[in-house]
Protein backbone atom coordinates (compact mmCIF):
# COMPACT_ATOMS: atom_id res chain seq x y z
CA UNK A 1 0.00 0.00 0.00
CA UNK A 2 1.47 3.46 -0.83
CA UNK A 3 1.26 6.27 1.69
CA UNK A 4 -1.15 8.36 -0.82
CA UNK A 5 -3.54 5.00 -0.47
CA UNK A 6 -2.70 5.02 3.42
CA UNK A 7 -3.63 8.58 3.84
CA UNK A 8 -6.77 8.12 1.64
CA UNK A 9 -7.97 5.49 4.14
CA UNK A 10 -7.67 7.40 7.58
CA UNK A 11 -9.41 10.26 5.37
CA UNK A 12 -11.96 8.10 5.19
CA UNK A 13 -12.40 7.45 8.20
CA UNK A 14 -12.02 10.99 9.46
CA UNK A 15 -14.89 12.02 6.94
CA UNK A 16 -17.20 9.14 8.22
CA UNK A 17 -20.33 9.61 9.55
CA UNK A 18 -19.25 6.58 11.90
CA UNK A 19 -16.70 8.93 13.60
CA UNK A 20 -18.12 9.11 17.24
CA UNK A 21 -18.01 12.96 17.72
CA UNK A 22 -21.91 13.38 17.56
CA UNK A 23 -22.11 15.16 14.36
CA UNK A 24 -25.69 13.47 13.56
CA UNK A 25 -27.34 15.36 16.73
CA UNK A 26 -26.85 18.89 15.06
CA UNK A 27 -28.28 20.84 12.51
CA UNK A 28 -26.90 24.52 12.60
CA UNK A 29 -30.11 26.06 12.59
CA UNK A 30 -32.08 24.28 9.56
CA UNK A 31 -34.45 22.89 11.89
CA UNK A 32 -35.28 26.38 12.52
CA UNK A 33 -35.56 26.88 9.02
CA UNK A 34 -38.03 24.29 8.24
CA UNK A 35 -40.09 25.70 11.21
CA UNK A 36 -40.05 29.16 9.80
CA UNK A 37 -40.82 27.92 6.31
CA UNK A 38 -37.60 28.89 4.58
CA UNK A 39 -36.94 25.65 4.01
CA UNK A 40 -39.94 23.37 3.21
CA UNK A 41 -38.61 20.92 -0.08
CA UNK A 42 -35.84 19.75 -1.89
CA UNK A 43 -35.18 23.22 -3.80
CA UNK A 44 -35.05 25.05 -0.68
CA UNK A 45 -33.27 22.62 1.35
CA UNK A 46 -30.72 22.29 -1.54
CA UNK A 47 -30.23 26.56 -1.74
CA UNK A 48 -30.04 26.89 2.23
CA UNK A 49 -27.58 24.57 2.57
CA UNK A 50 -25.41 25.27 -0.33
CA UNK A 51 -25.45 28.89 0.75
CA UNK A 52 -24.22 27.58 3.97
CA UNK A 53 -21.48 25.98 2.29
CA UNK A 54 -20.43 28.88 -0.04
CA UNK A 55 -21.11 31.93 2.76
CA UNK A 56 -20.12 30.40 5.72
CA UNK A 57 -18.18 27.34 5.74
CA UNK A 58 -17.10 28.22 2.76
CA UNK A 59 -15.47 31.60 3.43
CA UNK A 60 -14.82 31.11 7.05
CA UNK A 61 -14.19 27.74 8.16
CA UNK A 62 -12.52 25.87 5.32
CA UNK A 63 -9.92 29.15 4.92
CA UNK A 64 -9.30 28.79 9.00
CA UNK A 65 -8.74 24.77 8.70
CA UNK A 66 -6.59 25.40 5.93
CA UNK A 67 -4.56 27.52 9.15
CA UNK A 68 -4.83 24.97 11.49
CA UNK A 69 -3.57 22.47 9.44
CA UNK A 70 -0.94 24.58 8.58
CA UNK A 71 -0.38 25.18 11.97
CA UNK A 72 0.14 21.61 13.47
CA UNK A 73 2.23 20.95 10.10
CA UNK A 74 5.01 22.96 11.85
CA UNK A 75 3.99 22.16 15.49
CA UNK A 76 3.46 25.31 16.40
CA UNK A 77 0.63 24.84 18.85
CA UNK A 78 0.61 28.76 19.96
CA UNK A 79 -1.06 29.26 16.47
CA UNK A 80 -3.06 26.38 16.70
CA UNK A 81 -4.72 27.95 19.83
CA UNK A 82 -4.80 31.32 17.78
CA UNK A 83 -7.20 29.83 15.11
CA UNK A 84 -9.15 28.11 17.64
CA UNK A 85 -9.89 31.16 20.08
CA UNK A 86 -10.97 32.94 16.36
CA UNK A 87 -13.61 30.11 15.40
CA UNK A 88 -14.82 29.96 18.96
CA UNK A 89 -15.46 33.83 18.63
CA UNK A 90 -16.78 33.63 15.22
CA UNK A 91 -19.49 31.32 16.11
CA UNK A 92 -22.12 33.23 16.51
CA UNK A 93 -25.16 32.09 18.39
CA UNK A 94 -24.52 29.43 21.61
CA UNK A 95 -25.82 26.38 20.48
CA UNK A 96 -23.10 26.43 17.47
CA UNK A 97 -20.86 27.17 20.05
CA UNK A 98 -21.73 24.60 22.38
CA UNK A 99 -21.55 22.16 19.35
CA UNK A 100 -17.61 22.89 18.18
CA UNK A 101 -16.87 22.66 22.18
CA UNK A 102 -18.73 19.09 22.51
CA UNK A 103 -17.27 17.90 19.21
CA UNK A 104 -14.02 19.14 19.92
CA UNK A 105 -14.00 16.98 23.25
CA UNK A 106 -15.28 13.96 21.77
CA UNK A 107 -12.59 13.96 18.77
CA UNK A 108 -9.96 15.06 21.31
CA UNK A 109 -11.04 11.95 23.84
CA UNK A 110 -11.09 9.89 21.09
CA UNK A 111 -7.36 10.65 19.47
CA UNK A 112 -6.23 9.55 22.99
CA UNK A 113 -8.14 6.25 22.76
CA UNK A 114 -6.53 5.02 19.97
CA UNK A 115 -3.40 4.32 21.21
CA UNK A 116 -0.74 4.92 19.05
CA UNK A 117 -1.64 8.38 18.27
CA UNK A 118 1.76 10.96 18.26
CA UNK A 119 2.13 12.10 21.77
CA UNK A 120 3.17 15.66 21.12
CA UNK A 121 0.16 16.30 18.73
CA UNK A 122 -2.04 15.36 21.78
CA UNK A 123 0.59 17.55 24.17
CA UNK A 124 -0.04 20.08 21.91
CA UNK A 125 -4.13 19.79 22.06
CA UNK A 126 -3.54 20.01 25.79
CA UNK A 127 -2.07 23.82 25.65
CA UNK A 128 -5.28 24.76 23.35
CA UNK A 129 -8.38 26.40 25.45
CA UNK A 130 -11.68 24.69 24.55
CA UNK A 131 -10.69 23.16 21.34
CA UNK A 132 -13.29 23.68 18.99
CA UNK A 133 -13.80 20.32 16.16
CA UNK A 134 -12.07 21.95 13.15
CA UNK A 135 -8.85 21.94 15.41
CA UNK A 136 -8.61 18.62 16.85
CA UNK A 137 -9.66 17.09 13.24
CA UNK A 138 -7.09 18.89 11.61
CA UNK A 139 -4.79 17.68 14.27
CA UNK A 140 -5.65 13.89 13.21
CA UNK A 141 -5.53 14.83 9.55
CA UNK A 142 -1.96 16.28 10.11
CA UNK A 143 -0.71 13.57 12.03
CA UNK A 144 -1.81 11.20 9.34
CA UNK A 145 -0.04 13.32 6.48
CA UNK A 146 -2.81 13.69 4.73
CA UNK A 147 -2.81 16.67 1.92
CA UNK A 148 -4.23 19.58 2.94
CA UNK A 149 -6.60 20.11 0.23
CA UNK A 150 -7.82 16.16 0.18
CA UNK A 151 -8.57 17.07 3.99
CA UNK A 152 -10.44 20.38 3.44
CA UNK A 153 -12.31 18.48 0.62
CA UNK A 154 -13.39 15.40 2.89
CA UNK A 155 -13.85 18.25 6.10
CA UNK A 156 -16.59 20.37 4.00
CA UNK A 157 -18.31 17.30 2.14
CA UNK A 158 -18.64 15.35 5.77
CA UNK A 159 -20.09 18.61 7.04
CA UNK A 160 -22.43 18.51 3.66
CA UNK A 161 -23.73 14.92 3.73
CA UNK A 162 -24.84 15.52 7.65
CA UNK A 163 -26.48 18.65 6.94
CA UNK A 164 -28.56 16.33 3.99
CA UNK A 165 -29.30 13.98 6.45
CA UNK A 166 -30.55 16.46 8.94
CA UNK A 167 -32.78 17.58 5.89
CA UNK A 168 -34.18 14.11 5.73
CA UNK A 169 -35.42 14.01 8.85
CA UNK A 170 -36.49 17.25 9.32
CA UNK A 171 -38.03 18.52 5.99
CA UNK A 172 -38.51 15.23 5.24
CA UNK A 173 -36.78 14.28 2.14
CA UNK A 174 -36.47 11.24 0.08
CA UNK A 175 -33.49 9.48 -0.18
CA UNK A 176 -32.89 10.15 -3.52
CA UNK A 177 -33.61 13.94 -2.85
CA UNK A 178 -30.66 13.93 -0.18
CA UNK A 179 -28.24 11.85 -2.71
CA UNK A 180 -28.84 14.80 -5.35
CA UNK A 181 -28.28 17.37 -3.37
CA UNK A 182 -24.77 15.62 -2.09
CA UNK A 183 -24.85 14.86 -6.06
CA UNK A 184 -24.92 18.95 -7.05
CA UNK A 185 -23.20 20.30 -3.78
CA UNK A 186 -20.39 18.21 -3.20
CA UNK A 187 -19.50 19.46 -7.04
CA UNK A 188 -19.02 23.12 -5.70
CA UNK A 189 -16.90 21.61 -2.55
CA UNK A 190 -13.19 21.02 -4.45
CA UNK A 191 -13.05 24.90 -5.65
CA UNK A 192 -13.93 25.68 -1.93
CA UNK A 193 -11.25 23.58 -0.76
CA UNK A 194 -9.09 24.90 -3.04
CA UNK A 195 -9.30 28.46 -2.37
CA UNK A 196 -9.34 28.09 0.81
CA UNK A 197 -5.57 27.05 1.52
CA UNK A 198 -4.73 30.59 -0.14
CA UNK A 199 -7.69 33.50 1.31
CA UNK A 200 -6.20 35.48 3.52
CA UNK A 201 -7.90 36.07 6.87
CA UNK A 202 -8.87 39.70 5.88
CA UNK A 203 -10.69 38.17 3.24
CA UNK A 204 -12.63 35.54 5.46
CA UNK A 205 -16.49 35.98 5.99
CA UNK A 206 -18.88 34.92 8.38
CA UNK A 207 -21.28 37.73 8.04
CA UNK A 208 -24.65 35.83 7.50
CA UNK A 209 -27.24 37.16 9.55
CA UNK A 210 -30.29 35.15 8.72
CA UNK A 211 -28.12 31.73 9.75
CA UNK A 212 -26.98 33.74 12.76
CA UNK A 213 -31.36 34.43 13.34
CA UNK A 214 -31.93 30.95 12.96
CA UNK A 215 -29.11 29.33 15.25
CA UNK A 216 -30.15 31.55 17.98
CA UNK A 217 -34.05 31.20 17.00
CA UNK A 218 -33.44 27.46 17.30
CA UNK A 219 -32.43 28.06 21.43
CA UNK A 220 -36.69 28.26 21.97
CA UNK A 221 -37.66 25.98 19.42
CA UNK A 222 -40.65 24.08 20.83
CA UNK A 223 -40.22 21.04 19.34
CA UNK A 224 -36.77 19.97 18.02
CA UNK A 225 -34.89 16.76 17.11
CA UNK A 226 -31.65 18.52 17.10
CA UNK A 227 -28.92 20.49 19.64
CA UNK A 228 -28.31 22.92 17.30
CA UNK B 1 6.89 63.33 -1.56
CA UNK B 2 4.25 61.46 -3.79
CA UNK B 3 0.82 61.24 -2.03
CA UNK B 4 -1.55 58.60 -2.44
CA UNK B 5 -4.03 59.63 -5.78
CA UNK B 6 -6.52 57.44 -4.67
CA UNK B 7 -7.57 58.73 -1.24
CA UNK B 8 -6.01 62.99 -1.63
CA UNK B 9 -9.53 63.89 -2.52
CA UNK B 10 -11.05 62.66 0.78
CA UNK B 11 -11.52 63.89 4.36
CA UNK B 12 -9.35 62.81 6.41
CA UNK B 13 -10.73 63.03 10.05
CA UNK B 14 -10.12 61.80 13.37
CA UNK B 15 -11.24 61.94 16.87
CA UNK B 16 -9.92 61.15 20.19
CA UNK B 17 -11.97 60.92 22.98
CA UNK B 18 -10.92 60.42 26.51
CA UNK B 19 -13.10 59.66 29.35
CA UNK B 20 -11.66 59.43 33.11
CA UNK B 21 -13.56 59.11 36.48
CA UNK B 22 -13.14 61.67 39.10
CA UNK B 23 -14.76 60.87 42.14
CA UNK B 24 -18.10 60.21 41.29
CA UNK B 25 -18.02 61.93 38.09
CA UNK B 26 -17.23 61.02 34.74
CA UNK B 27 -15.53 63.99 32.62
CA UNK B 28 -14.22 64.50 29.45
CA UNK B 29 -10.59 64.68 30.14
CA UNK B 30 -8.98 64.98 26.59
CA UNK B 31 -10.72 65.74 23.31
CA UNK B 32 -8.91 65.89 20.02
CA UNK B 33 -9.36 66.09 16.57
CA UNK B 34 -8.29 66.82 12.85
CA UNK B 35 -10.65 67.31 9.98
CA UNK B 36 -14.12 67.39 10.44
CA UNK B 37 -15.15 65.34 13.21
CA UNK B 38 -16.16 67.00 16.53
CA UNK B 39 -18.04 66.76 19.85
CA UNK B 40 -18.68 70.32 21.14
CA UNK B 41 -19.23 69.58 24.70
CA UNK B 42 -19.53 66.92 27.22
CA UNK B 43 -23.45 66.31 28.56
CA UNK B 44 -24.68 65.31 31.66
CA UNK B 45 -28.12 64.67 31.15
CA UNK B 46 -28.43 62.05 34.30
CA UNK B 47 -25.79 63.23 36.54
CA UNK B 48 -22.44 63.60 36.68
CA UNK B 49 -22.00 59.89 36.78
CA UNK B 50 -21.99 59.38 32.79
CA UNK B 51 -20.74 61.86 30.34
CA UNK B 52 -22.60 61.90 26.78
CA UNK B 53 -20.80 62.96 24.18
CA UNK B 54 -22.82 63.50 20.76
CA UNK B 55 -19.77 62.86 17.75
CA UNK B 56 -20.63 65.47 15.18
CA UNK B 57 -19.22 65.16 11.14
CA UNK B 58 -20.73 68.35 10.00
CA UNK B 59 -20.45 66.75 5.80
CA UNK B 60 -23.01 64.72 7.16
CA UNK B 61 -22.32 62.26 4.32
CA UNK B 62 -19.23 60.04 3.63
CA UNK B 63 -17.78 60.25 0.36
CA UNK B 64 -15.33 57.60 -1.61
CA UNK B 65 -11.72 58.91 -0.03
CA UNK B 66 -12.54 59.80 2.99
CA UNK B 67 -11.64 58.34 6.05
CA UNK B 68 -12.56 58.94 9.40
CA UNK B 69 -11.26 57.24 12.64
CA UNK B 70 -12.88 57.55 16.13
CA UNK B 71 -11.03 56.18 18.89
CA UNK B 72 -12.80 56.40 22.54
CA UNK B 73 -11.05 55.53 25.89
CA UNK B 74 -13.04 54.98 29.21
CA UNK B 75 -10.78 55.45 32.06
CA UNK B 76 -10.79 52.88 35.20
CA UNK B 77 -14.25 53.21 36.39
CA UNK B 78 -15.93 55.94 33.61
CA UNK B 79 -18.86 55.98 32.07
CA UNK B 80 -19.59 57.40 28.88
CA UNK B 81 -22.54 57.18 26.44
CA UNK B 82 -21.61 58.13 22.39
CA UNK B 83 -24.16 58.73 20.02
CA UNK B 84 -24.76 60.67 16.76
CA UNK B 85 -27.28 63.41 15.62
CA UNK B 86 -28.03 62.11 12.08
CA UNK B 87 -27.96 59.00 9.79
CA UNK B 88 -24.37 58.63 8.37
CA UNK B 89 -24.71 58.86 4.52
CA UNK B 90 -22.22 56.62 2.22
CA UNK B 91 -22.03 58.10 -1.04
CA UNK B 92 -21.96 56.80 -4.17
CA UNK B 93 -18.43 56.41 -4.88
CA UNK B 94 -16.08 56.77 -8.20
CA UNK B 95 -14.16 54.31 -6.86
CA UNK B 96 -12.19 54.94 -4.16
CA UNK B 97 -13.22 53.56 -0.40
CA UNK B 98 -14.68 55.48 2.17
CA UNK B 99 -13.52 54.09 5.74
CA UNK B 100 -14.83 54.33 9.07
CA UNK B 101 -12.48 52.90 12.12
CA UNK B 102 -13.64 52.77 15.34
CA UNK B 103 -11.72 51.79 18.62
CA UNK B 104 -13.06 51.96 21.80
CA UNK B 105 -11.01 51.01 25.29
CA UNK B 106 -12.94 50.19 27.99
CA UNK B 107 -10.68 50.04 31.76
CA UNK B 108 -11.36 48.05 35.06
CA UNK B 109 -15.09 48.93 35.67
CA UNK B 110 -15.48 51.38 33.02
CA UNK B 111 -18.77 51.09 30.94
CA UNK B 112 -18.72 52.50 26.99
CA UNK B 113 -22.11 52.56 25.77
CA UNK B 114 -22.45 53.38 21.51
CA UNK B 115 -25.84 54.02 20.30
CA UNK B 116 -25.60 55.67 16.70
CA UNK B 117 -27.99 56.32 14.23
CA UNK B 118 -28.13 54.31 11.40
CA UNK B 119 -25.45 53.84 8.46
CA UNK B 120 -27.10 54.35 4.96
CA UNK B 121 -25.15 53.09 2.41
CA UNK B 122 -26.30 54.37 -1.11
CA UNK B 123 -25.99 52.48 -4.51
CA UNK B 124 -22.50 52.48 -5.88
CA UNK B 125 -20.95 53.32 -2.03
CA UNK B 126 -18.17 51.52 -0.83
CA UNK B 127 -17.97 51.76 2.60
CA UNK B 128 -15.48 49.91 4.66
CA UNK B 129 -16.39 49.77 8.33
CA UNK B 130 -14.47 48.31 10.96
CA UNK B 131 -15.00 48.08 14.74
CA UNK B 132 -12.61 47.26 17.46
CA UNK B 133 -13.33 46.95 21.25
CA UNK B 134 -10.67 46.34 23.49
CA UNK B 135 -12.32 45.67 28.05
CA UNK B 136 -10.74 45.09 30.54
CA UNK B 137 -11.63 42.64 33.14
CA UNK B 138 -13.91 44.33 34.71
CA UNK B 139 -15.19 47.03 31.55
CA UNK B 140 -18.38 46.62 29.69
CA UNK B 141 -19.98 47.52 26.34
CA UNK B 142 -23.22 48.11 24.74
CA UNK B 143 -23.36 49.08 21.46
CA UNK B 144 -25.46 48.94 18.44
CA UNK B 145 -24.88 49.19 14.44
CA UNK B 146 -27.72 49.48 12.15
CA UNK B 147 -27.17 49.43 7.99
CA UNK B 148 -29.33 49.99 5.52
CA UNK B 149 -28.32 49.30 2.16
CA UNK B 150 -29.85 51.65 -0.34
CA UNK B 151 -31.82 54.19 0.08
CA UNK B 152 -34.98 52.65 1.13
CA UNK B 153 -37.59 55.60 0.60
CA UNK B 154 -36.04 56.31 -3.08
CA UNK B 155 -36.41 52.31 -3.64
CA UNK B 156 -32.99 51.70 -4.55
CA UNK B 157 -31.65 48.82 -3.89
CA UNK B 158 -27.77 47.91 -3.77
CA UNK B 159 -27.03 46.80 -6.90
CA UNK B 160 -22.79 48.24 -6.79
CA UNK B 161 -20.49 49.01 -4.78
CA UNK B 162 -19.55 47.51 -2.04
CA UNK B 163 -19.89 46.89 2.11
CA UNK B 164 -16.90 45.82 4.22
CA UNK B 165 -17.39 45.12 7.62
CA UNK B 166 -15.69 44.03 10.67
CA UNK B 167 -15.82 43.65 13.81
CA UNK B 168 -14.27 41.79 17.02
CA UNK B 169 -14.37 42.38 20.39
CA UNK B 170 -12.25 41.11 23.23
CA UNK B 171 -11.83 41.42 26.79
CA UNK B 172 -8.86 40.98 28.96
CA UNK B 173 -7.34 39.78 25.66
CA UNK B 174 -9.09 36.99 24.93
CA UNK B 175 -11.55 37.77 21.63
CA UNK B 176 -15.08 37.30 22.55
CA UNK B 177 -16.80 37.75 19.27
CA UNK B 178 -15.73 38.23 15.69
CA UNK B 179 -17.79 39.11 12.60
CA UNK B 180 -16.39 40.23 9.75
CA UNK B 181 -17.69 40.17 5.85
CA UNK B 182 -17.63 41.49 2.50
CA UNK B 183 -20.67 42.30 0.85
CA UNK B 184 -20.45 43.77 -2.57
CA UNK B 185 -23.65 45.23 -4.76
CA UNK B 186 -26.14 42.70 -5.83
CA UNK B 187 -23.92 39.30 -4.24
CA UNK B 188 -26.17 36.68 -3.78
CA UNK B 189 -25.40 36.96 -0.25
CA UNK B 190 -28.17 39.85 -0.35
CA UNK B 191 -30.98 37.35 -1.19
CA UNK B 192 -29.62 34.77 0.29
CA UNK B 193 -31.59 33.14 3.54
CA UNK B 194 -28.32 32.67 5.33
CA UNK B 195 -27.60 36.10 4.14
CA UNK B 196 -29.63 39.36 4.40
CA UNK B 197 -32.95 37.16 3.16
CA UNK B 198 -33.63 40.04 0.71
CA UNK B 199 -33.74 42.45 3.29
CA UNK B 200 -31.99 46.01 3.26
CA UNK B 201 -31.79 46.29 6.74
CA UNK B 202 -29.30 44.56 9.20
CA UNK B 203 -28.39 45.79 12.79
CA UNK B 204 -26.73 43.63 15.40
CA UNK B 205 -26.70 44.78 18.98
CA UNK B 206 -23.67 43.15 21.32
CA UNK B 207 -23.85 43.82 25.16
CA UNK B 208 -19.98 42.81 26.42
CA UNK B 209 -18.83 41.86 29.14
CA UNK B 210 -21.17 41.22 31.67
CA UNK B 211 -23.09 38.60 32.97
CA UNK B 212 -26.86 37.75 31.41
CA UNK B 213 -29.02 35.97 33.58
CA UNK B 214 -31.33 33.58 31.49
CA UNK B 215 -34.59 35.51 32.73
CA UNK B 216 -32.57 38.69 31.35
CA UNK B 217 -32.24 36.79 27.98
CA UNK B 218 -35.95 35.65 28.63
CA UNK B 219 -37.43 38.67 28.66
CA UNK B 220 -35.44 40.50 25.52
CA UNK B 221 -36.75 37.38 23.77
CA UNK B 222 -40.38 38.76 24.69
CA UNK B 223 -39.73 42.59 23.06
CA UNK B 224 -41.07 42.41 19.42
CA UNK B 225 -40.48 44.46 16.53
CA UNK B 226 -43.03 46.79 15.47
CA UNK B 227 -41.78 45.28 11.57
CA UNK B 228 -44.30 42.39 11.50
CA UNK B 229 -42.28 40.59 8.67
CA UNK B 230 -38.38 41.54 10.26
CA UNK B 231 -36.58 38.54 11.63
CA UNK B 232 -34.50 38.80 14.97
CA UNK B 233 -33.07 36.33 17.10
CA UNK B 234 -30.98 36.63 20.55
CA UNK B 235 -28.25 34.59 21.71
CA UNK B 236 -26.01 34.63 24.42
CA UNK B 237 -22.29 33.02 24.48
CA UNK B 238 -19.78 33.17 26.91
CA UNK B 239 -19.46 37.44 28.22
CA UNK B 240 -21.97 38.43 25.29
CA UNK B 241 -25.64 38.68 24.41
CA UNK B 242 -26.11 38.72 20.57
CA UNK B 243 -29.18 40.37 18.77
CA UNK B 244 -29.41 40.73 15.15
CA UNK B 245 -32.12 42.49 12.95
CA UNK B 246 -33.26 41.29 9.85
CA UNK B 247 -36.22 43.86 8.02
CA UNK B 248 -36.44 46.58 5.69
CA UNK B 249 -37.05 49.51 8.39
CA UNK B 250 -33.91 50.93 10.16
CA UNK B 251 -36.21 53.12 12.55
CA UNK B 252 -37.78 49.56 13.23
CA UNK B 253 -34.20 48.11 14.18
CA UNK B 254 -33.22 50.87 16.38
CA UNK B 255 -36.52 50.98 18.14
CA UNK B 256 -36.04 47.28 18.87
CA UNK B 257 -32.73 48.00 19.99
CA UNK B 258 -33.80 50.45 22.14
CA UNK B 259 -36.23 48.25 23.97
CA UNK B 260 -33.77 46.00 24.25
CA UNK B 261 -31.45 48.93 26.07
CA UNK B 262 -34.27 49.34 28.23
CA UNK B 263 -33.58 45.83 29.97
CA UNK B 264 -29.93 45.62 29.39
CA UNK B 265 -28.92 48.92 30.59
CA UNK B 266 -29.98 48.54 33.99
CA UNK B 267 -28.82 44.60 34.13
CA UNK B 268 -25.44 45.58 32.70
CA UNK B 269 -24.56 49.21 33.93
CA UNK B 270 -26.97 49.38 36.51
CA UNK B 271 -28.85 52.66 35.39
CA UNK B 272 -32.05 52.95 33.98
CA UNK B 273 -31.94 53.91 30.57
CA UNK B 274 -33.74 57.37 29.00
CA UNK B 275 -33.15 58.05 25.60
CA UNK B 276 -30.47 61.16 24.51
CA UNK B 277 -32.39 63.93 23.87
CA UNK B 278 -30.75 64.58 20.70
CA UNK B 279 -33.16 60.98 19.48
CA UNK B 280 -36.18 62.63 19.87
CA UNK B 281 -35.26 65.80 17.67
Amino acid sequence: MSDATRALARLLQLASPALPVGAFSYSQGLEWAVEAGTVSDEPSARVWIGDCLEFNLGRFEAPLLSRLLEAWQGEDAPAVATWNELYLAGREAAELRAETVQMGHSMLRLLRELGDFPPQILAGLALVHEPCFPAVWSAAAAAWRIPHEDAITAYLWAWLENQTIAALKVVPLGQSAGQRIVLELGARVPALAQRALTLGPEAWSNLAPGFGIACSRHETQYSRLFRS
Amino acid sequence: MQRDPVCEQGWHASLDLRFERREAATILAQRDHRGPLRVQKALYPEGVAVCHAIVLHPPSGIAGGDRLEIAVTAGDGAHALLTTPGAAKWYRSAGPWAMQSLDFEAGAGAALEWLPQEAIVFDGGRAAMRSAIRLAAQARYLGWEVVCLGRRAANERFANGELRFTTRIEQAGKLLWIEQGRLPGGSPLLASPVGLAGFSVFGTLLAAGGRIAPALLAACREIVPREPLAQRGLTVLPRLLVARYLGHSSEAARDWFVGLWHLLRPALLGREARLPRIWST
